[in-house]
């Protein structure tokens, strides 16, 4: 998960509530209004309540839901332009749809519906000026990846689409200077005949595929080693010094213990991780979130599946912390360490009446 | 019939205001209910009656009657009249039936090889599998009847759809002309290999070092599940997801609320089976939560959580055996529509309860308890 927030100068709160617009302030009820007036940072997630309505919720750093957008079917990612303020949710995979708010209030949500013969896989990320979204799609007759174009200044009017060179993408990101699309090709076929079926995994087809934002062309590819072709590179992130740090997901016997976690750049072949043996085991094969808090150089990585958020230097590798979450969910960079939520409804310690989904966007970076 | 359709019509509202009164969708009570611990001993039972009570004995009655559609289909080839035709009829009628009871368990060895996709390709949104069989019919090669040259072709030319449509498809009247055609011959064969992968399956599930073993001992050496809730959040998902996948992939491929009708998209239409196959999912559904005893981890203050879905899955089957079989009417009738809309809300509301407050009661986390690859 990535924003362009991450990507651009900090925000500080006076900032984040000049651009969100009094519009939009106008519609907060006083508790909202009272939670995002001491807030340091303010993120969004998807939601699920209880009469399984969902909803993608903008949330200030202790977890106060401060509003609610209703969505017609569960969502999954997220991307944020700190540039026009601009916030959309994409559809779980495979999805129809997805919906662009405007923070500002300005502008009337936009939902955007897949193209012909394509579905939205669940995330995608803005240019840094934010005038592009880049939507991580799936053309199913031909099983491969496809990065969908969408003009922000045109009413997210598609204007194109390039090849991931991979199957099964999932997560898509976007270098600093907005030069590299980075898309975690997961490697794993499905096709909406079959709902949610993986249709290949024993000759999955992972890979990470560094690609020319202008051109569409391949600048880099690593296809994971024949002994990890079950290892699905499903989520990625960037620090500061512009690695791209990967999350994996394994579709391989329960009781192997493969590496979870990686990093690379560009011109640089893969780095797994060598996480100690009962923080792979915590982790049950299964990285469902990343994040990379910049500023203090810490890597967070979730499981759903283990019940457990861990921290990693992102310098030297090192564990720095586990922790027990049951049903973790999302993680975003916060001012100290990362937020974290869960399925249950806990999100940075306060439990909400809701569900939280697989990902939080930081709509404001630390301070 | 005006009359009996105003009758479903008044049954689908009583249903509908009962199932209202019944509170089912969403009780606010799931977090207070006291989650069981899951233990190895108390996991382990309740996989081991999913698997034996349940799964094996489904694979096997599938087996069964995959058999005797292909004595059925060869006797019919072999001397086609109207009494040969009616056996056939409900063989075909019979194995749509096994094979929609255990279709629910859409995991485990059925994944492997495109198992599933071999017995029934569907749905067949750009009829890939339709053109392939017409194509196959339309130029006779001998080596199609042999049922050994199954496995290495299209999976759409070799599953239940490619057979309806021999046996009841256009152009199926010529089967009776005639005996040993190529077009009777062929179907012969698609259903010979149908009987093969069930009997595969059903010995995958039977060995016992194979599927069952790593079913119900979960631990840190098994190859599929590492601890008991990982089992049990499997076992529930078969649930939640055979509920999705008969409202997402065999309902709304036909009919949508407010959408276009594709009567011609419902599985097993040229048969007059969709409502039979459709009923088997549920009462496959059915019969697993019911013989599993994942149930039993539910609170004994909260067991109203475990009536309410088994009330909604008796509710869904007695209005799917009041549907029409013709599909064409189904779609255009209004009281025939009303019925599908019940179908389409209630199991919305079903995989809500089964994901959510279920979900929590038994010591899974109310919410998204599938991380299913994303």
């Amino acid at each position: 998960m990535r924003t362009a927030a991450t990507a651009s100068a900090l925000l500080d709160r006076r900032a984040f509530l000049r651009m969100a617009g009094a519009a939009w302030l106008a519609t907060l009820g006083p508790r909202a209004a009272f939670a995002l007036a001491r807030a340091d940072a303010v993120f969004a997630s998807g939601c699920m309540d209880h009469a399984g309505r969902f909803a993608i919720a903008v949330l200030s750093e202790d977890g106060t839901v401060i509003d609610r957008t209703p969505l017609p079917a569960r969502s999954h990612g997220m991307a944020y332009s700190l540039a026009t303020n601009h916030l959309v949710a994409f559809a779980r995979r495979p999805g129809t749809f997805a919906l662009v708010i405007d923070r500002s209030g300005k502008t009337a949500p936009v939902t955007i519906a897949a193209a012909e013969d394509r579905h939205f896989f669940g995330h995608g990320c803005f240019s840094p000026d934010g005038r592009l979204l880049y939507a991580s799609e799936n053309d199913f007759d031909a099983n491969r990846g496809v990065i969908g174009l969408y003009d922000a200044r045109d009413g997210y009017r598609r204007i194109g689409e390039y090849s991931t060179y991979g199957i099964g993408t999932h997560d898509l990101s976007v270098s600093d200077d907005g030069r590299l699309l980075i898309a975690a090709n997961g490697g794993i076929e499905t096709h909406p005949d079959f709902g949610r079926t993986k249709l290949n995994l024993h000759h999955m087809e992972p890979s990470l595929a560094l690609i020319d934002a202008a051109t569409g062309g391949l600048v880099q590819r690593h296809a994971l080693p024949e002994k990890l072709r079950q290892l699905s590179t499903r989520h990625v992130d960037l620090d500061e010094k512009g690695r791209i740090w990967f999350a994996c997901q394994y579709e391989g016997p329960r009781n192997d213990l493969p590496p979870l976690v990686g990093h690379f750049a560009k011109g640089e072949d893969l780095t797994f991780l060598s996480l100690p043996e009962e923080t792979t085991i915590g982790l049950a094969n299964y990285v469902g979130a990343i994040a990379v808090n910049r500023r203090e150089g810490l890597v967070g990585l979730t499981s759903p599946n283990g019940g457990r958020f861990v921290v990693l230097d992102a310098e030297s590798g090192r564990v720095l912390r586990e922790e027990d979450v049951p049903d973790a969910a999302g993680i975003a960079a916060a001012p100290h360490g990362f937020a974290v939520s869960s399925y249950e409804g806990r999100f940075a310690g306060r439990r909400a009446d809701v569900a939280w989904d697989q990902h939080i966007a930081g709509l404001a970076p630390p301070r | 019939m005006p009359g009996r359709a105003e009758g479903g019509k008044l049954r689908v509202h009583r249903l509908a205001a009962l199932l209202l009164a019944t509170g089912f969708a969403f009780p606010a009570f799931a977090q207070e209910a006291t989650p069981p611990e899951l233990t190895d001993a108390n996991v382990g039972a309740v996989m081991a009656q999913a698997v034996d009570d349940v799964i094996r004995p489904g694979y096997r009655a599938f087996h069964a009657s995959a058999g005797a559609l292909a004595k059925a289909t060869a006797a019919f080839c072999k001397a086609p009249s109207e009494d040969s035709r009616k056996v056939l009829d409900a063989a075909f009628r019979q194995a749509v039936t096994d094979w929609g009871r255990i279709e629910i368990v859409r995991i485990g060895p059925v994944l492997d090889d495109n198992r599933f996709e071999r017995i029934l390709f569907y749905p067949d949104r750009k009829s890939t599998g339709l053109k392939q069989v017409q194509a196959l019919l339309q130029q006779p090669d001998e080596a199609d009847t042999d049922p050994a040259n199954m496995a290495g072709k299209s999976v759409a030319i070799q599953g239940f759809g490619a057979l309806e449509f021999v046996l009841y498809g256009t152009g199926s009247e010529t089967l009776m002309s005639a005996p040993e055609s190529f077009r009777c011959r062929y179907g012969a064969a698609i259903a010979t290999h149908i009987e093969t992968t069930a009997g595969q399956l059903a010995a995958a599930w039977d060995a016992p070092d194979g599927a069952q073993r790593d079913w119900k001992h979960p631990g840190p050496q098994n190859p599929v599940f590492r601890t008991g809730k990982e089992a049990m959040t499997a076992l529930l998902g078969i649930l939640v997801h055979g509920a999705e996948a008969v409202r997402d992939q065999r309902i709304e491929t036909f009919y949508r609320n407010g959408g276009t009708a594709r009567p011609k998209s419902a599985v097993f239409w040229r048969s007059g089976n969709t409502w039979t196959s459709i009923d088997a999912n549920f009462e496959g559904l059915q019969t697993l939560f019911d013989k599993s005893g994942i149930a039993e981890f539910v609170d004994p203050g909260h067991t109203s959580l475990s009536g309410n879905v088994d009330f909604v899955l008796t509710a869904l089957r007695n209005v799917v055996r009041t549907a029409d079989p013709d599909i064409e009417k189904a779609v255009t009738t209004p009281a025939e529509q009303q019925k599908i809309a019940f179908l389409l809300v209630n199991t919305r509301d079903l995989i809500v309860s089964l994901n959510g407050d279920f979900g929590g009661a038994i010591g899974l986390g109310a919410g998204f308890s599938f991380a299913d690859g994303d």
